[in-house]
């Protein structure tokens, strides 16, 4: 039976004078994979950045797990459990994989590594490498890895598969069903197939505003999303 | 076994250093080692933590003023006047550092510019009634011998140094390897990807400023028992530059970097000083020449050299023992 572990509720966000956000609603359950899809600007990243803490919102509520996150610091909402996972796969270049991973055990005292890697086997031979010198794909499978230690109760992840080959997004499909079981996913993603394959509820985004919500097979495909786009 | 090596690695290198103290004048090597102390503390905070600061010299007068002070009005062990100089420093930096941490590095190097300012007319001007003003503090004839290793006796006080330095460089070791070391170099590289793991950058960059000024301080401290005298000069923002001078010479953000360029840059003030005037002017270029050329610094060039060729004749060994 799953329950709500996140709700945003009349949500606005603005960058210094200009508005992003109007008035979003959203609701995330355990065990549910949400995406956002949208265009270019619609506000995606912002929304996700404000329910991470590194934009302050101007007015609305984030809660997560019945826990008002509102106005709490970004570093405070990830120990809580929701991890935001960045568009830029910026993982820390000068250090090691292993260090990468250390630094996420470190914040939540978690240090069975055997879970992470039974996702991504392949950070096991990586783990003396800078992680400057992984591959775009090395490097969103170290940050999920890096993001899920501590079994967080949310991920937020914008854009997970952009730019990568089409072997890597298909790995990567089947690690959100996988990490789906243990911990929700609101995923910003523009690959609409993928969304497709993966998502029980999808929001549409369009300036600022959520203008369609889509649940369930029936209703959520690649055509029904291109409407909103 | 990792472990092993590079304990391997600094105790030879510290006796290289305590070698070296039979060919070459006991002032020189005592400032070497003090000067390592002095830029160790530096080397941190710009190689890890990303913060260039042009302030050190108040924060080595706060430790040599604090030691100053004891050993003038109140005691004569040298030793409990290092640990009132750290103790002096540590305060200090639990004062200014979370004001100071906030900044980001340009203007973090600007604001301990000025502190090195307002340490430097306090002590000249405004404290003259404690400090004595330009006379500066003497204490030489007051600071009594000490058990085991009596620090009177320069000769005795190099070895205290050298064991001092081996200490605060294996720290540093330990710090740069451990979970926090990574924290440092993270919130360097990209403080808000930090964030997202849940760290607070606040607290990593505090702690990182105390210690890096306590360092600072303790040099200061030993500087003031070593020479029994302290003066505003100390604090001059005409030596701001130079801790930041030695680190870039050295290597930033390398272990022995602090080290190697305390000796290349005390070596060239004490021989070029002798042949010309104005040695300043020729750090100056060869701080240039440095910048432009071979950025990573004398040791940072010279270790990955040294790392091929050691590897090389290690790689050789097993087809050596094969035949």
């Amino acid at each position: 039976m799953s329950r709500e572990i996140l709700s945003v509720r009349g949500l606005n966000a603005a960058y210094g004078e200009a508005k992003v956000l109007f008035d979003i609603d959203m609701s995330v359950a355990t065990g549910q994979i949400v995406a956002c899809v949208g265009r270019n600007g619609a506000g995606k990243t912002t929304l996700l950045k404000s329910i991470a803490g590194f934009l302050k919102p101007t007015s609305g509520s984030v809660i997560a797990d019945n826990t008002p996150l509102t106005g709490k610091k970004s570093y405070d909402i990830a120990k809580f459990g929701i991890k935001y996972i960045p568009q830029d796969k910026k993982v820390f270049f000068d250090l090691t994989v292993r260090e990468n991973l250390e630094l996420g055990s470190y914040a939540t005292k978690d240090y069975n590594w055997d879970r992470v890697l039974g996702f991504f086997p392949k950070l096991q031979l990586l783990m003396g490498r800078k992680a400057g010198y992984l591959s775009g794909g090395e490097r969103q499978m170290l940050m999920i890895a890096r993001a899920i230690l501590g079994s967080p109760k949310v991920l937020l992840i914008d854009e997970p598969t952009e730019g990568l080959a089409p072997g890597i997004v298909t790995q990567l499909r089947e690690t959100f069903r996988e990490l789906a079981r243990s911990t929700a996913l609101v995923i910003v993603e523009q690959n609409l197939p993928l969304v497709c394959a993966i998502a029980d509820k999808v929001y549409a985004v369009r300036d600022g505003r959520i203008v369609a919500e889509l649940v369930g097979p029936e209703e959520i495909s690649v055509a029904a999303c291109e409407r909103y786009l | 076994m990792n472990a092993l090596k590079w304990w391997w690695g600094i105790l030879l290198a510290f006796a290289l250093l305590g070698v070296s103290r039979t060919f070459l004048p006991l002032p020189f090597m005592n400032e070497v080692v003090i000067f390592s102390i002095y830029a160790m503390g530096c080397n941190f905070l710009i190689g890890r933590v990303g913060y260039i600061s042009f302030g050190q010299p108040a924060y080595l007068a706060f430790g040599a003023y604090a030691c100053a002070f004891y050993l003038f009005y109140f005691g004569t062990n040298p030793l409990v006047g290092i640990m009132v100089g750290v103790l002096g420093g540590l305060v200090v930096s639990l004062v200014i550092g979370p004001l100071f941490v906030r900044l980001r590095s340009d203007y973090f190097a600007m604001v301990n510019l000025a502190l090195a300012v307002i340490v430097f007319y306090l002590t000249q001007k405004v404290l003259v009634d404690i400090t004595k003003g330009d006379n500066g503090l003497w204490f030489m004839t007051r600071i009594t011998s000490t058990p085991g290793l009596d620090l009177t006796i320069p000769g005795q006080f190099f070895i205290f140094a050298l064991i001092v330095a081996l200490a605060v460089c294996a720290f540093y070791k330990y710090l740069d390897d451990s979970i926090y070391g990574a924290c440092c170099l993270a919130t360097k590289i990209n403080e808000n990807k930090l964030q997202f793991l849940g760290y607070d950058n606040f607290s990593i960059r505090l702690l990182a400023f105390v210690i890096a000024n306590t360092t600072t301080a303790l040099a200061g401290a030993m500087y003031a028992v070593y020479l029994g005298f302290v003066s505003p000069e100390m604090a001059s923002p005409s030596r701001a530059a130079d801790p930041v001078i030695v680190t870039l010479l050295g290597g930033v953000g390398t272990l022995f970097g602090p080290i190697v360029g305390a000796i290349a840059y005390t070596g060239m003030k004490d021989v070029i000083s002798k042949l010309i005037g104005n040695w300043e002017l020729f750090i100056g270029f060869l701080l240039v020449f440095i910048m432009l050329v071979a950025d990573q610094g004398i040791w940072g060039t010279l270790a990955p050299l040294l790392e091929k060729l050691l590897w090389r004749r290690k790689a050789t060994l097993p087809v050596a023992t094969k035949r």
